[in-house]
């Protein structure tokens, strides 16, 4: 009668737990679109909101600046880390000794924990000064954000392109090797191929935090709300204007309408990764 | 004409544990060897060893020399890729790439630079012919090889290895994972590749081995026990073990 009883509590409680990670969930995005109903259901509110023009006190919401910073930081992050993480995968999965791979591996894994305020605060050091004295300007821009967000970005790709190469089963190299093809013919006709929609989906997990990477970013892109003109020009992200205006609106204002339509298109852009994530599911 | 390969005190070792011992043995141009023997005796090992794929096993180290015609494949003017294209091979466990039936078939030959569709597509039909398979796959060619039956999918291993034209098949339990039917259809093409190529097959299968095979050959704890004649060594083996092996006595 007892063990019933605390079986019947152990899954009641299993379902309570669970179910208020949903109803968090549930929360937090109702939460935030309340919130930005205001800006969203005015009159011409998606031209006023995709406007260039962030103006508190003329009563100007646009987000497109934060926008173009959040798409442009990342996306050259992304250019910049993929092709050295991919090496870095292929050296740790395939061409460092058996007996070091394992070791490569973890410290890979490692260096993945490292804080992001870490990186930014290197990137505040190295990367600024660099950009200043090669591009001019004051350093702080969406280069030196770019740079410091692919060598934050560079140790988790590269730990999860990783783990999609050794993902290939292993009869798939003996097989290529057996026809007589090179250990670089099996990387790039068989390893990369079969591995890819790991690959992809390490991509879209590199997307995910890149966008959503905020200290590293705020530390070094100078915090300017007018429309980048260039890499070299500072700017924002939607992540880190958030962070800065934070304190600034009280609930109830317009600006806290706005940035709370600023964390609805950020949700909105992890919904759509997850998505595409989806389809390329595994074995599909 | 089918060469033989022929090893001379072939050893080899995975770091220090001895897996083979001063294995001399022949395979004759044209002939089917069968290599019989419990688990873990080291006949994989040796079939791994007559395409140098044994070098790709971490800590793997091999002494002793291995003769594919006149020539000792372990010599150091010896392209690896070269001597793959001449002894081709077939796994366990059926193993297609996770690509077309075509590009399956079509992989060796791509890697030596074929790119001419035509003369692709006329290697692939000859291929999937020799290996039995064509009239069943006829006009699937872009179906996903994953499709297939484990049967057909191991025919088609055999075709994606014959495409490149190999001179020594080596067939490491080609049937292990097969209903019987298939395991049939594996064994009446073994026995019509048989002069064309030499076969080296591992199989644990004794009915297989008297069925298809010249020569077979027992292997015991990483050495060569006897070799012969498969009907000599079914009918009249010479060592005692091989006797208690084939008659279900022996428990090494």
């Amino acid at each position: 009668m007892r063990e019933r009883w605390r079986e019947m509590m152990m899954t009641r409680l299993t379902w309570a737990l669970s179910g208020a990670f949903v109803i968090m969930g549930l929360g937090l995005m109702a939460s935030v679109l309340v919130g930005s109903w205001p800006i969203l259901m005015a009159p011409h509110s998606l031209g006023r909101l995709l406007s260039p023009l962030w103006d508190p006190l003329q009563g100007q919401w646009g987000i497109l600046p934060f926008i173009v910073g959040s798409s442009v930081v990342t996306l050259l992050a992304l250019c910049l880390a993929v092709p050295f993480a991919l090496a870095s995968a292929i050296s740790v999965s395939r061409m460092l000794p058996p007996v070091v791979r394992p070791h490569a591996t973890r410290v890979l894994a490692a260096l993945t924990a490292i804080p992001s305020v870490v990186f930014g605060w290197w990137g505040l050091q190295m990367v600024v000064p660099v950009v200043r004295n090669l591009g001019g300007g004051s350093g702080f821009s969406l280069l030196a954000a770019a740079i410091v967000l692919a060598v934050m970005l560079w140790p988790t790709l590269s730990f999860l392109f990783a783990e999609a190469l050794q993902s290939v089963s292993p009869s798939y190299v003996d097989a290529s090797l057996a026809l007589g093809a090179t250990p670089d013919q099996t990387l790039v006709r068989i390893l990369i191929p079969c591995a890819m929609p790991q690959l992809i989906n390490a991509f879209l997990v590199a997307v995910a935090r890149g966008l959503g990477e905020t200290m590293a970013v705020q530390m070094v892109i100078g915090g300017q709300v007018a429309m980048p003109q260039g890499l070299l020009s500072p700017g924002a992200t939607l992540t880190t204007q958030l962070l800065t205006d934070a304190a600034l609106y009280p609930p109830g204002t317009r600006g806290h309408a706005a940035l709370d339509v600023m964390a609805l298109a950020l949700v909105a852009a992890m919904a759509i990764l997850v998505r595409i994530s989806a389809r390329w599911r595994v074995g599909t | 004409m089918a060469p033989n390969i022929r090893t001379e005190s072939l050893t080899v070792s995975y770091r220090r544990t001895v897996v083979l011992r001063q294995i001399s043995l022949e395979a004759v141009g044209g002939e089917v060897l069968a290599l019989i023997g419990p688990s873990g005796c080291g006949k994989s090992t040796f079939l791994r060893a007559l395409n140098r794929l044994v070098e790709e096993t971490p800590g793997a180290h091999v002494t002793g020399r291995v003769f594919l015609g006149e020539m000792n494949i372990y010599s150091s003017a010896v392209d690896v890729t070269e001597l793959r294209r001449r002894v081709g091979m077939v796994f366990q466990a059926p193993n297609p790439f996770p690509f077309s039936i075509f590009d399956n078939v079509a992989y060796g030959p791509r890697l030596r630079g074929v790119s001419d569709a035509a003369e692709l597509r006329r290697i692939v039909e000859r291929s999937l012919q020799e290996a039995a398979l064509w009239d069943e796959v006829r006009g699937k060619l872009r179906r996903p090889a994953l499709t297939l039956s484990g049967g057909q999918q191991q025919r088609l291993c055999i075709a994606r290895a014959l495409a490149v034209r190999p001179e020594v098949l080596l067939l490491d339990e080609p049937t292990a994972a097969l209903d019987p039917v298939s395991t049939e259809k594996i064994e009446e093409l073994v026995s019509n590749l048989r002069g064309r190529y030499t076969i080296v097959m591992v199989t644990h299968n004794l009915r297989q081995a008297a069925r298809v095979s010249d020569r077979t050959a027992f292997f015991d704890d990483g050495s060569l026990v006897e070799v012969g004649l498969t009907r000599q060594i079914f009918t009249a083996p010479r060592d005692p073990r091989t006797e208690q092996y084939l008659t279900g006595r022996y428990f090494p």
